[in-house]
């Protein structure tokens, strides 16, 4: 047991070393500025993806979560 | 081979625990969690959920920059002037960071009942809010009677629905 105790030991705080972290709810006050949205005009960015779905028969994924409240 | 079977099974359990550990959110049926924050209003006293025991609370979190928050708050003030009386009380938590900005919609929209600040969050780390705007109805017991995340039009009908039914069960 003694010698897996070392890689062990090592995968867990490596494990535990990862930057990525979950922004929480509550925590979304800069991320909801207007400034942080990809798109900065919401009519044409839905504009483009309803030409984007017609064309490509597919939709989606032309944004990144987080900058709302995270509650629809 | 540095795996065999035991020390994987370890290896997996406490990689799931450190991933897993703030995965408890407050829910409908749980105890609602004790806390004591400070007033957004300077010179208020403090707001602490074991004072309110014994009544209905309608604990709510709100910012400045969540639009439907904004939207309810109003609404859940007249909501607060209608069951009041019947020993409803909301503490309707701001999680503003700069605190300011809260302060700031307040100027423009008065409201009548407990606002307590949590700039840093603690509180809605406690409750482990899934979305903002969340609220927990209260019953006076302290059980969590509701959980309401989001708010569109005709949220008000279920929320005071799910009011009046735990007032009248005091």
């Amino acid at each position: 047991m003694a010698r897996y105790l070392k890689p062990l030991l090592l995968l867990l705080v490596l494990t535990n070393m990862v930057a990525c972290t979950q922004v929480q709810p509550w925590q979304r006050g800069i991320l909801a500025k207007e400034e942080m949205a990809w798109k900065a005009d919401p009519l044409e960015s839905a504009l483009n993806d309803h030409i984007f779905f017609s064309k490509e028969a597919s939709s989606g994924g032309s944004s990144a979560a987080g900058g709302g409240c995270g509650c629809n | 081979m540095i795996f065999n079977k035991s020390s994987f099974s370890l290896l997996l359990g406490a990689v799931s625990l450190s991933a897993g550990l703030n995965a408890f959110a407050v829910e409908e049926g749980d105890i609602a969690p004790d806390f004591t924050l400070p007033s957004i209003v300077a010179g208020q006293p403090a707001i602490s959920m074991s004072e309110l025991k014994g009544k209905t609370v309608y604990v709510d979190f709100w910012a400045s920059w969540c639009a439907p928050c904004l939207k309810s708050l109003p609404l859940y003030n007249a909501m607060y002037e209608k069951y009041q009386d019947q020993g409803l009380e909301v503490v309707a938590i701001n999680v503003d960071n700069p605190v300011e900005d809260g302060l700031d919609f307040l100027i423009d929209t008065p409201l009548d009942f407990l606002i307590p600040s949590d700039p840093d969050g603690e509180t809605a780390e406690l409750f482990q809010v899934i979305g903002m705007p969340t609220s927990y109805l209260i019953s006076p017991d302290g059980t969590v009677e509701l959980v309401h995340m989001g708010f569109r039009n005709g949220d008000m009908e279920i929320i005071e629905a799910a009011i009046e039914k735990t007032l009248a069960g005091n």
